[in-house]
């Protein structure tokens, strides 16, 4: 075994093995994921929006589709940490720190079938895809990540709600 | 420099390596979500964020386990330091953007990126330095090292 003594063997080694485990264990795994990510679809239409899914699905929407939305009357979830939500929520907006609870309220709001939004502090945030993800394996079918979330509604001037 | 007894370095060496076991664990088993972490840093290209959410996390486990078993110290500390320096890279230019995102180290569920979380990264930098550093190879089963020397 004299041929990984030396620190850039051993490191070469240990990658390799990495690399390997780690591309294989995807191979064999039932929840395996793409080898590149691909972009979150973005909807244009609002009467995508309304279209009954067969399969489950995580799309994103931006600030005009978002308003169009809650004009609709869709369910807003709020996904950020509870610290924030002392600023302000978008009308009507649900949230809650617990998943497993949160996901309790929306059915019994709305069911798993009809859509509802979700969104953040702001572009960058991650936390409402995150959200997304993790509602989507409670059943939720049709699910929208609304990019810009907080920052981009209230830097657009719109309706805010403030809860005690 | 500061010169540590020879044990203290493996405690230190075994501390690092359960800390990488550790951190290892959920993103193995959740790779979805630890390349999603990824892709909230807004820094890696074409979607290689799931290549990296599939080997990262066996890195850290094998290093770990290196670690902590003594197996290739010298190895498993130069990645654990060059991890390190990568991880501090990362939350250091997500805090100067001003992200407020998970940082998706892996020990502790919903911990967000700030200069607390580059602190805790430069003390497990420094430590992999003392490690990679270190004088005496105590206790090291390959490459075989007496218990004391």
């Amino acid at each position: 075994m004299t041929f990984i003594v030396s620190t850039k063997q051993q490191v070469k080694l240990i990658i390799t093995v990495s690399v390997l485990v780690g591309l294989i264990s995807n191979l064999v795994r039932s929840d395996a994921i793409s080898w590149v990510a691909e972009p979150i679809k973005v909807v244009k239409n609002v009467n995508d929006v309304l279209l009954t899914l067969s399969e489950p699905e995580i799309r994103e929407i931006d600030l005009g589709m978002a308003k169009s939305l809650h004009k609709k009357g869709l369910l807003f979830v709020d996904a950020r940490a509870e610290e924030y939500l002392s600023d302000g929520m978008i009308p009507d907006a649900i949230a809650n720190d617990d998943v497993g609870l949160l996901s309790e309220q929306i059915e019994y709001l709305i069911g798993y079938e009809k859509g509802f939004v979700i969104y953040c502090s702001d572009d960058d945030c991650g936390s409402s895809e995150e959200l997304a993800y993790e509602l989507q394996d409670f059943g939720y079918m049709n699910i929208f990540v609304f990019k810009g979330g907080w920052k981009s509604w209230t830097n657009a001037g719109l309706e805010i709600e403030i809860h005690d | 420099m500061i010169k540590l007894h020879p044990w203290l370095i493996v405690l230190i060496r075994i501390l690092l390596g359960i800390i990488f076991i550790y951190a290892s664990y959920d993103k193995i088993l959740d790779p979805g979500k630890f390349a999603r972490d990824i892709a909230n840093y807004h820094i890696i290209p074409m979607g290689f964020e799931n290549l990296i959410a599939l080997i990262i996390p066996w890195l850290e486990l094998f290093i770990g386990i290196g670690l902590v078993a003594g197996l290739m110290v010298d190895g498993a500390s130069m990645i654990s330091g060059g991890l390190m320096a990568l991880f501090i890279l990362f939350i250091f230019q997500a805090t100067l953007r001003g992200f407020n995102i998970e940082c998706g180290c892996g020990l502790k569920e919903g911990e967000m990126v700030g200069w607390n979380k580059i602190l805790e990264n430069l003390v497990f930098l420094g430590a992999s330095y003392l490690v990679w550093h270190r004088q005496q190879k105590l206790f090291e089963l390959f490459p075989k090292t007496p218990l004391s020397d």
